[in-house]
């Protein structure tokens, strides 16, 4: 069966998004069927990446109980991968659904839970997908928690700041370990002068693995070209030969030893 | 000579009721000595929420987390079905879903000589007939 992976982290900016659409090309392109799930329902961003503009139904919807999920999957296999198959499901980005989204009782999270859970019936048995990617919000919130308890690997994405690093080690011993949960760490947008040489590189990952007390999937340099992109392009399909892409297939091959 | 082997069909029935019987106060007393054992007086009546949300599951002990999580996963299951899953023992499991019934965030229905755990997402729904509202 395949594998629901949960992107993750204590604070917003630390390039998710980018991974969770790179890592979902990555696998398609190794001729994989992958579902990538636009699970950000304060700040969703998939269908401006992806320019799908409207959607019959959303994952709003699917949370909701109006659909089933496949009604809310996007097939851009033809546009978005040579070899295997590519589906987007989106978070509504209305405003009136972003606010309707934040006010949702216990009783309706409990019910999201389910349906989260249930994905891995409907989505890896039935329909027979290899991977489902979570892009979820930053921080402890019930969208992000419910993602996490639904998957059965987090990847925790974190920058080099002492507040990132303060919270994210939180977030590990106080929800990630709670659940039992296979979790790898990926440091995003390091400083690439401290990743110069091998000696750095291993003395670097030595000491966050230390302090996070978790696998190190990777340690990815800050690269400027990709901000200069303005997010408009998905790297692994236009630059494939390019480091950063380079360095996700290498996550994409360690989440398997996860 | 040989004792007859025929069983009388009453004896049968009794035998069957009195098994029932001791198995429901089996599971009594394992809920008993749980809650006995974590010093937890639990009372359906008082106003503890019921709700089985991530936060509920945060702040549950981690024996009881581990079974709330798996049962959430499996929709519905008996006490078997459970330890299956955690590798823990059957009457272990039991014991924590029957506190997790007390606790109110588990409901327990009888099947025939099975016991089934769920955890209520609709109103009035039927564990036998879980269905999304999509489906028919």
């Amino acid at each position: 069966m395949g594998k629901i992976i949960a992107v993750h982290s204590y604070k917003g900016g630390t390039g998710k998004t980018l991974l969770s659409i790179n890592l979902a090309s990555l696998y398609a392109n190794r001729g994989k069927s992958v579902a990538l799930l636009d699970l950000d329902f304060r700040a969703p961003s998939l269908h401006a990446i992806f320019k799908v503009h409207d959607s019959e139904y959303w994952l709003n919807d699917y949370l909701n109980g109006v659909c089933e999920i496949k009604k809310t999957l996007h097939d851009l296999s033809q546009t978005h991968t040579k070899k295997g198959r590519v589906f987007v499901g989106l978070a509504n980005p209305s405003t009136e659904a972003i606010r309707e989204m934040t006010a949702k009782d216990r009783k309706w999270e409990m019910k999201a839970l389910g349906r989260l859970l249930s994905l891995k019936t409907s989505l890896l048995s039935d329909l027979g997908l290899d991977y489902v990617i979570f892009d979820t919000s930053p921080g402890l919130q019930y969208s992000s928690i419910n993602a996490i308890v639904s998957s059965d690997v987090v990847l925790v994405v974190s920058g080099m700041d002492i507040s990132d690093i303060r919270g994210t080690q939180r977030m590990i011993d106080e929800l990630y370990e709670l659940f039992e949960k296979k979790t790898g760490l990926i440091m995003n947008k390091v400083f690439a002068d401290i990743l110069s040489s091998r000696t750095q590189r291993a003395d670097l990952a030595k000491k966050l693995m230390n302090s996070y007390n978790l696998p190190m999937i990777e340690m990815i340099p800050c690269f400027c070209d990709i901000l200069k992109t303005g997010g408009v392009s998905i790297f692994a399909n236009e630059y494939p030969e390019h480091p950063f892409i380079k360095t996700l297939d290498r996550v994409a091959t360690n989440i398997e030893n996860l | 000579m040989s004792l007859p082997r025929k069983v009388d069909p009453i004896s049968t029935t009794l035998l069957q009721k009195i098994k029932e019987s001791l198995d429901s106060l089996n599971e009594k007393l394992e809920v008993m000595i749980e809650i006995q054992k974590h010093g937890q007086r639990v009372n359906p009546e008082n106003s503890i929420p019921n709700v089985l949300d991530v936060m509920t599951l945060l702040s549950l002990p981690d024996h009881l987390r581990k079974t709330a999580v798996t049962l959430c996963k499996l929709d519905q299951a008996t006490a078997d079905q459970v330890a299956e899953q955690t590798k823990r023992a059957r009457a272990v499991e039991s014991g924590y879903l029957n506190q997790l019934v007390l606790m109110g965030y588990v409901k327990k229905e009888r099947r025939g000589r099975k016991a089934y755990f769920y955890v209520e997402r609709e109103e009035n729904q039927n564990p036998g007939e879980m269905k999304e509202p999509w489906e028919k």
